[in-house]
């Protein structure tokens, strides 16, 4: 029997109305939610990314605001227009756009967002606290995969996750969010990554698959348990062999292995647009607490 | 085969050799490493392990500093001297003794460390760095183990580790360490409950099996793979059926899994009496990096 196709769009969806709630709600009280992306130089992918958060952010009613600086700012510079962002009671959140110049140290530069704005959890003392099970923003492609799986009445608690990549971004702080004792959470997770030997032994076993290792089709279905649910976090560019156009795919080969997982993700149309709605959460929700609703 | 046993007591001795020399290369540059501590209360366990602590930097040449606050100590008292020991230039490395008593907040206490004393490695930012792979200091225990692997010459790449706690100073540390891709680590990582259902499939996959459960014979034989590291840091105090006298036990079943694993740390004399080391190491490694940074 083919997977349940969970649909990423219709999520994301519910959960932008039910911000909208929320927002009117600070409406009330004077407060529009602001998110301040800080964006240096013009890398194009980051160009379009931050298009979409500006959609969304139109589309909740949240002011978004980019600060567009030049690809040759000094660090020291940078820093102080974060620390302007951090004093400006306009914005409630912040995020600074990756990758930045070569030149650049994203961690020291993220290392000066105020916690209490770090809306992506970039800040490490924000990682620091999501590992420790401590009240933070979670990163929002993880967040937003926790999500997917509870509002698709998938919930890991008690499960096997293998999760598949170690990154920064989504790897390690999806491991940390689904392994605390917590509800929605309470996973086994297992971390595999490059070094890992024998990884279909590892996905084989398990009930969740995340796999965010930015390589296409790299899940096939013979590392799929059948009935397994599978979330694609992937987003690889590749060229139709057919029409010789480029278009995305995930890192799970998707028509193979939806006629043997429970549930899938696809590509485009999975994480990507919860994604973007999680890091409108995040900001709705340090405009409460700035606001202290 | 008997698996080999891995010996704390001895690797500890070697290790405060190393870190003799270390602190006399300091000491002609005239600083002389200073650990400071924190102890509330007389919690008697806590008492004996300060002083276990103090005799160790009285046996390398350490500097130490405890201060003693009354059981009933306010918080702002308790930030006060921890912001105290902050600014004290002749201590580099900080740790506060748990479990602090009920009315005072461990989250905001450690928090208040400075991050560049902190040879703990509890301070939020400490384990932010060390899950994103920035250097920083971990935990006793998790170097501890990390030592004992690789100097009885187990590297943990490429290995299968499963970790049977996720808890905040054993499991998610642990896994923060052997995840990265870093020398000495680069393993692939398990963190399972003792609830786990099925731990038993989790655990005889692992060729590196680490256990803190406080549970005796946790870890029966059947539960471990031919050939396995297995690291045991239970603790529990249980009566000897024969003798009839009170004796420590880790949470494997030793007599039984020795026979299987490759290597096993005992329960007492394994990863224990490497703890008090490994802190000294880390407050040796705080005040290297501290007076290079002048």
């Amino acid at each position: 029997m083919p997977a349940e196709i969970i649909d990423g769009r219709r999520i994301a969806e519910q959960i932008r109305e039910e911000l909208k709630e929320r927002i009117g709600k600070l409406k009330t009280k004077g407060v529009v939610p602001g998110l301040a992306v800080v964006l240096v130089g013009e890398d194009p992918a980051s160009l379009s990314y931050i298009r979409g958060i500006e959609r969304v952010g139109q589309a909740c009613g949240i002011y978004v605001e980019v600060l567009k600086l030049p690809a040759e700012i000094e660090q020291e510079e940078l820093e102080v227009r974060i620390e302007e962002l951090n004093q400006n009671p306009k914005f409630h959140g912040i995020i600074l756009q990756l990758p930045l110049p070569r030149h650049l140290d994203s961690l020291s530069a993220e290392s000066k967002i105020s916690p209490q704005k770090d809306v992506d959890g970039t800040n490490p003392v924000n990682t620091g606290k999501l590992l420790l099970g401590e009240e933070t923003f979670f990163p929002s492609t993880p967040y937003g995969v926790q999500e997917l799986l509870l509002r698709s009445g998938y919930s890991p608690e008690g499960k096997r996750v293998a999760i598949c990549g170690r990154s920064n971004i989504v790897g390690k702080p999806l491991a940390a969010i689904l392994m605390q004792k917590k509800s929605g959470a309470n996973a086994t997770v297992t971390i595999c990554h490059t070094r890992t030997k024998d990884l279909a032994s590892v996905t084989r076993e398990a009930d969740i698959i995340v796999a965010a290792m930015g390589k296409a089709k790299a899940i096939t279905a013979d590392m799929v348990k059948e009935g397994a649910v599978v979330i694609d976090v992937g987003v690889n560019p590749m060229k139709d062999p057919e029409t010789g156009k480029t278009k995305l795919v995930g890192d799970v080969d998707f028509e193979a292995v939806k006629e043997k997982a429970g549930a899938i993700t696809p590509v485009p149309g999975g994480t990507g647009p919860v994604t973007s709605v999680m890091l409108m959460a995040n900001t709705v929700r340090a405009a409460e607490q700035l606001a202290e609703i | 085969m008997t698996a080999k046993i891995l010996d704390g007591r001895k690797l500890s001795r070697e290790i405060r050799e190393e870190l003799k020399g270390r602190i006399n290369e300091l000491k002609e540059k005239g600083i002389t490493p200073g650990l400071g501590g924190l102890l509330v209360g007389e919690d008697p366990g806590s008492v004996t392990y300060v002083g276990l602590k103090s005799k160790a930097c009285e046996e390398v040449g350490l500097r130490e500093e405890i201060v003693r606050l009354p059981e009933d100590v306010t918080e702002e008292d308790l930030l006060k001297s921890i912001a105290k020991l902050n600014q004290d230039p002749k201590i580099h490395g900080i740790f506060i003794q748990l479990p602090l008593p009920g009315h005072l907040s461990e989250e905001k206490a450690l928090a208040s460390i400075l991050p560049q004393k902190d040879v703990d490695g509890f301070h939020p930012l400490s384990v932010g760095k060390a899950w994103l792979g920035q250097p920083t200091f971990f935990p006793a225990v998790v170097v501890a183990i990390q030592e004992m692997l690789t100097r009885y010459g187990y590297d943990p790449e490429g290995k299968e580790a499963v970790i049977v706690n996720v808890d905040n100073m054993v499991g998610k540390p642990l896994a923060s360490l052997l995840v990265q891709d870093k020398d000495k680590a680069r393993a692939n990582v398990t963190l399972c409950y003792p609830t786990t259902p099925d731990l038993a499939s989790y655990t005889r996959r692992a060729d590196i099996l680490v256990v803190s459960v406080n549970k005796p014979k946790f870890i029966t034989a059947d539960m471990v793979k031919e050939g396995a590291l297995v690291m045991d840091f239970g603790s529990n105090w249980v009566e000897d059926p024969t003798t009839g006298k009170r004796k420590t036990v880790g949470d494997v079943d030793f007599e039984a899994v020795k026979e299987k694993a490759e290597a096993i740390t005992p329960v007492p004399g394994g990863i224990g009496p490497m703890l008090v080391t490994m802190l000294l190491a880390n407050t040796v490694w705080a005040a290297e990096m501290q007076s290079s940074r002048k």
